[in-house]
């Protein structure tokens, strides 16, 4: 067996076809000129050692990179990344809520559904976040390759060499001011709860009672027909929510013009919510009478309480919001 | 700690290979021709450096070079490009100068030792 075509041809294998008869040639003459006269094959080992592993050679031979992204677009490409997983992973939360509450199905029980939805819900954002993983990867992949650059000076998230005007157009961000991402996030989740459970109340919220199955659903606390006919009002409340969440993901922190937004969504929410609790037709009878029974007052004393209760306590929350949402844009 | 060191030293000598290859190439020479003399000097290069740096050389355009097929064993010999005789000057002026200011940073430190 001839040890050095088998040397050149594991080098050469691991390169471009156009190059391969070159190096092999030279690689040839090179092995030649280190073995002695009439040589043995003894010589020939200890040369082909002295030239090292076939597959380092090649790789020195070899000029693309080996790896997917430098360190000039790794930054921007971390960066975006954590921009955007999070964004897509409650997008598709907030999709799948939207999708239940617009094709819900009467007959599912409640807790299939709740079930139901944060396996759905666990299960979208895993393929999500696969999805977008993917796609940036293969994007910023190409990039290196394209845009190939020795300048192994990282780039900005916007792909920008850095410069002393990027600091200008940086917010210094307070820590009081700050508006930490995970606000963000769970105000947009918070959203998709509260929406589905709204128009679910009537499978959701209401009377249960502890039978031979366990947890039994007696009676509806309102009148989903009740409930659907406020939609508009509701769809405008959850557009504006999501607004919000969206300017202050935007922002990063407190501004006059967010707390003035703040103010006025809560005090769109607090008349949305007296508006539809002093509906006459909201609560249901049976778990009225069922509640009064169990309190051992009047129906019509409970209605009082229960109304005027959660009134108050959402002014009280309301006033606290909105004057939070100014004490921290003035700090 | 040899590991680490390994590195360092692998770090510090990565920019100088390129040198001592332009250095020697002032007039034709061969591969093996150049191990030879590299290692005469003391310049100690791993094989599977040299070959792939004088072909990325050629790339560059500092060096050019031409079969000779009149041995009994061909030969592909390299020598500097004008571009890369240049480059070779202003690399030795920069390489001296900077060897002076660090002959002078390491003299300072040997100086400070005796507080």
């Amino acid at each position: 067996m001839n040890l050095i075509e088998v040397y050149i041809q594991e080098v050469t294998r691991r390169l471009p076809e156009k190059n391969r008869e070159d190096i092999a040639l030279e690689l040839k003459s090179t092995i030649e000129d280190m073995l002695p006269e009439g040589y043995t094959d003894k010589n020939v080992e200890t040369v082909l050692e002295k030239m090292g592993s076939p597959a380092a050679l090649a790789e020195g031979y070899r000029d693309r990179s080996r790896y997917l992204i430098g360190p000039r677009y790794f930054d921007a490409y971390i960066s975006l990344l954590k921009m955007i997983l999070p964004i897509a992973a409650t997008i598709s939360l907030i999709v799948l809520a939207a999708e239940h509450i617009i094709g819900y199905d009467r007959d599912t029980s409640v807790l299939n559904m709740i079930i139901l939805l944060i396996a759905e819900g666990i299960w979208g954002m895993i393929v999500v976040g696969m999805q977008v993983f993917f796609w940036l990867t293969v994007v910023f992949a190409i990039m290196e390759r394209v845009y190939k650059s020795d300048d192994s000076h990282p780039l900005t998230p916007h792909l920008t060499e850095w410069t002393v005007e990027d600091l200008k157009h940086t917010p210094l961000i307070p820590k009081q001011k700050a508006i930490p991402k995970y606000e963000v996030f769970g105000g947009l989740i918070w959203t998709a709860i509260w929406a589905t459970v709204y128009f679910y109340a009537d499978h959701l919220l209401g009377f249960y009672r502890n039978g031979p199955e366990g947890l039994e659903f007696i009676a509806p606390a309102m009148d989903e027909a009740v409930l659907v006919q406020y939609w508009p009002i509701i769809l405008v409340i959850i557009g504006l929510e999501i607004s919000l969440s969206i300017y202050k993901l935007i922002e990063r922190q407190w501004t006059k013009a967010m707390a003035w937004f703040n103010a006025l969504l809560q005090i769109i929410v607090t008349v949305a919510f007296i508006i539809i609790i002093k509906n006459p037709n909201l609560f249901n009878s049976t778990f009225m009478d069922e509640l009064s029974g169990v309190f051992e007052v009047s129906v019509s004393k409970l209605e009082l309480w229960m109304i005027g209760g959660s009134i108050f306590g959402f002014l009280i929350a309301a006033v606290i919001n909105i004057f939070d949402g100014f004490r921290k844009a003035r700090k | 700690m040899n590991t680490l060191l390994n590195s360092l030293l692998i770090e510090l000598r990565r920019g100088t290979l390129t040198l001592a290859v332009l250095s020697q190439l002032q007039i034709p020479r061969y591969g093996y021709s150049l191990v030879q003399l590299l290692e005469q000097s003391g310049v100690m290069i791993d094989q599977s450096t040299l070959y792939p740096l004088l072909r990325r050389l050629e790339k560059q355009g500092l060096v050019t070079s031409s079969w000779d097929n009149s041995d009994s064993r061909p030969r592909k010999y390299y020598v500097l490009s004008e571009e890369g005789k240049t480059i070779y000057e202003l690399l030795k002026k920069e390489w001296l100068d900077n060897s002076k200011k660090l002959m002078n940073v390491l003299n300072e430190e040997e100086h400070h030792e005796p507080n």
